[in-house]
């Protein structure tokens, strides 16, 4: 009795101390509130809240400098806000009609037929015919961009709803140029286009502040279900100021690296979404002693022995690396379509098999003779130096975790770190921490095919294996996806060989990083599909979708 | 020298060897200690990231598992090293280009003066990231860029010490009785000018250190995996809105000792040396 009594004196003696608390706190934030901005502020909170609900800002690493023209790339990564496509992926990454009413393609593969809308309107009240997409694509060829349309030969208007596209080759893939082309005006293209957009998307643009911010605002010709949100606002900070930003409480969702990922923001949740913006390491894949055209050299002695690379991808703990390097925040990767439906699952490994990973090594007589540590073969050092982006931090990481980690396995890694320029002298020498990840299994057929070895920074390791590029060709020459799909999935592993860690082990994938970002209470993102390579921007993919619940 | 009557000056010089064997003793130690310590000790270890200051890890780990003390003291002595062929290779121009203006006659004189404003003009951390990144950075860009840029100020002071020392009566007296000019150089102006050159190379590398360290901070200089300070410092950047004040903290703090360390220094020789001439 006695100790209760005691008890309830303390809560007392607790709760007066609070009260005090609690009534100076107030005391100094109203009085900080008064200085700042004199009366009326709860109501003007109130109110601002209420406007809030049709407005939305985000925060996003990387700005489109280059502006919103879709024929020289604008709108590959993420939606391309303000003009809509032929087709779209859905959330589950199934192809449907956005433009389009009904595709067909003939019996060799060669001509694509199109049936479009007949109710389309562009943002300033025309009607958007074939004529229009005959002109989007006719630009997009002749300005020679990153829209790559060298398979198509001719796109011509059979009627004023109907298109007709004529290719080189007979190729699957052309389905996501029509997935990923936004259609321009041909009465309202000019120079500026890529400034002032006009387009049948869901937004039109306000204001653009380059540099600063993007505002976009619905578009009332959008003939689809409109934006939850009147107005949207895009501010381009880098990563610490976007996180100041969310902490702050002035964005909405902001994309944050994962070096934030650990702390929490009151009022914000994180959304850890799942992509194939994957890194692994491209490796050499023939030997050295020819040079490319510009002289540079090609291949490398080391990595051009497949026990080594397999040794590598089998050595490698890519759970470790996703712990360690990306806070958790990123899956293992075996090939670069981890999880998209063209992946084989095969392709999964026992990975972080150091013994297993030894005795292939041994077999294959890489054996430490002098005892320093490194194997050798012959006379030949079991070393090479690995090239990553100087300016990026998690590749950077992930080298020099990538380097410790097979030390004990005898391969000595030497790291260096540079910029573009300094990595494609070297890239078709040594290998190089890079990283892909598409939507479109073109992409594989890029990296992997001998046809694109050397160009650019496709195939760097000039790759070539005859059976994974018959399955190519299979894949590109099927009439739809889903037949294609069978042969992306057998030029990866087809139980003898192909072009993952089981069979040539070209590259070793590393992880996937799951592109973080912090999105206020309240806010339903949808369901976001499995994201590309981009900072921040595929997540706008299914921004129609979007809404505050409350 | 032992004899003098005052107690003071002889504690004051007394006072001013004893900091410059203190911060030479100092520095020796963290280039030892950087020339010494296990590799292994940087090696990344996943589970021990982030981890504060402690008796294991004194200045914490990085995002890595890295031990930074380990890091920031072969930063240090990364940073030392080419510090020192930065302010050797200046010290070196300074000097000859000094020496040259004062003795080769009018033209010379007009030429390099013209040269050293023209480097004082810009600011040499300009003209600095201009040659490092001519020369494709890494260690021999900024060797090298420091290396160009350091030089003018000194060799200012030295040409006009030079050409103080040429005007003084027993140097008019020695080229009289026909020795020649290279005599004359070697044997009466090179020692009196040493003191100078011994100062200006102090001084000049901390300066040197510190530019080396915004060069690296900016991405221009190193590959960013090795150990450098401006590099170290460059990344605590990126974390300290995460809370993680120890990236910065200590590194910052170990590059403002050793840069204290040869500023002490080169203030004391110049100490010592001018109170020598002071008792002339």
């Amino acid at each position: 009795m006695v100790e209760f009594q005691d008890e309830v004196r303390q809560m007392r003696k607790k709760l007066v101390g609070m009260m005090a608390l609690v009534m100076l706190m107030s005391m100094v934030i109203l009085a900080g509130c008064g200085s700042s901005k004199p009366g009326g502020n709860n109501a003007e909170n109130n109110a601002s809240q209420e406007e809030k609900k049709d407005e939305l800002v985000l925060a996003f690493g990387s700005e489109p400098e280059a502006g919103f023209d879709p024929t020289t790339g604008w709108g590959r990564y993420g939606s391309p806000l303000f003009q809509s496509t032929l087709l779209k992926r859905d959330d589950e990454l199934n192809i449907v009609n956005d433009l389009a009413t009904s595709y067909e393609v003939n019996q060799d593969g060669m001509v694509w037929t199109v049936k479009i809308r007949d109710d389309v309107k562009f943002s300033d009240g025309q009607p958007l015919t074939a004529a229009d997409i005959v002109f989007t694509f006719e630009t997009a060829t002749n300005n020679g961009s990153v829209v790559d349309l060298n398979s198509m030969s001719k796109v011509e208007a059979v009627d004023d709803y109907t298109v007709k596209f004529t290719l080189k080759a007979p190729q699957s893939t052309f389905v996501n140029t029509l997935i990923a082309t936004g259609i321009v005006p041909k009465h309202a293209y000019g120079k500026d286009y890529a400034e002032n957009p006009i387009g049948s998307g869901p937004y039109q643009l306000v204001q653009w502040d380059k540099g600063q911010q993007l505002i976009v605002q619905a578009n009332p010709e959008y003939y689809d279900t409109p934006s939850y949100f009147k107005k949207i606002t895009f501010l381009f900070l880098s990563e610490d100021a976007a996180f100041a930003a969310a902490q702050a409480g002035t964005v909405d969702l902001a994309y944050i690296p994962a070096a934030f990922s650990n702390q929490k923001v009151t009022g914000m949740r994180l959304e850890s979404v799942q992509t194939v913006d994957n890194r692994g390491i491209a490796f050499p894949y023939v030997k050295s002693g020819s040079v490319t055209e510009d002289g540079l050299p090609i291949g490398n002695e080391v990595t051009a022995d497949p026990a080594i690379r397999q040794a590598i991808d089998m050595a490698v703990d890519r759970k470790a690396l996703v712990d360690g390097v990306l806070e958790g925040q990123g899956t293992p990767a075996y090939t670069s379509v981890d999880g998209l439906p063209w992946w084989n699952p095969e392709t999964v490994i026992q990975d972080g098999d150091m013994e297993g990973a030894k005795k292939l090594l041994e077999e294959a007589g890489w054996k430490d003779t002098d005892g320093d540590g490194i194997r050798e073969k012959d006379s030949l050092k079991a070393e090479f130096t690995l090239y990553y982006l100087a300016s990026d931090t998690i590749r950077q990481s992930l080298a020099i975790s990538v380097a410790d980690m097979l030390k004990p396995l005898g391969i000595h890694i030497k790291l260096e770190g540079g910029s573009w320029d300094v990595i494609g002298k070297n890239m078709y020498s040594s290998p190089v921490m890079m990283g892909w990840g598409s939507h479109d299994p073109q992409e594989m057929y890029n990296i992997y095919s001998s046809e694109t070895a050397g160009i650019d920074y496709y195939n760097t390791g000039y790759y070539s294996n005859k059976k994974v590029d018959e399955y190519f060709e299979k894949a590109l020459h099927a009439k739809t996806e889903e037949e294609a799909i069978e042969f992306w999935k057998k030029a990866q592993w087809d139980g003898t060989t192909g072009l993952s860690g089981k069979g040539d082990a070209a590259w070793a994938w590393l992880v996937n990083i799951n592109h973080l970002y912090l999105v206020k209470d309240g806010l339903d993102i949808g369901d976001q599909r499995i994201h590309v390579h981009g900072h921040g921007w595929p997540a706008t993919d299914n921004i129609v979708e979007w809404k505050w619940t409350k | 020298m032992n004899t003098m009557p005052k107690k003071f000056p002889l504690n004051h010089k007394q006072w001013a060897l004893a900091k410059i064997i203190l911060a030479a003793l100092l520095l020796a130690l963290v280039i030892i200690g950087g020339l010494f310590l296990d590799e292994g000790r940087i090696v990344t270890n996943l589970t021990d990231r982030n981890s504060p200051p402690s008796l294991e890890h004194l200045f914490g780990t990085d995002w890595l598992g890295r031990d930074m003390f380990t890091r920031t003291i072969m930063g240090l002595t990364l940073s030392i090293g080419v510090g020192l062929i930065g302010a050797l290779g200046s010290a070196s121009i300074a000097m000859f280009l000094g020496m040259a203006a004062a003795t080769m006659g009018k033209r010379a004189d007009r030429l390099i003066s013209w040269c050293i404003d023209l480097f004082l003009s810009v600011p040499h951390l300009v003209t600095l990231i201009l040659i490092a990144f001519t020369l494709g950075g890494g260690f021999k860009g900024i060797v090298i860029g420091l290396t160009l840029t350091h030089w003018p100020s000194l060799a200012r002071v030295i040409r006009a010490e030079v050409m103080q020392i040429r005007s003084a009566d027993y140097v008019q007296v020695s080229r009289r009785m026909g020795k020649s000019r290279w005599w004359i150089a070697l044997h009466h102006i090179v020692p009196h000018v040493i003191p100078q050159f011994l100062v200006g190379f102090m001084l000049l590398f901390p300066h040197v250190i510190l530019h080396e360290a915004a060069v690296t901070f900016i991405g221009l200089g190193l590959s960013p995996h090795e150990p450098a300070i401006g590099i170290i410092l460059s990344e605590s950047m990126k974390y300290l809105s995460s809370g993680m004040w120890w990236l910065a903290f200590f590194p910052g703090l170990c590059l403002l000792i050793i840069v204290r360390m040869f500023d002490q220094i080169g203030e004391n020789i110049r100490l010592l040396t001018s109170s020598d001439s002071n008792r002339d």
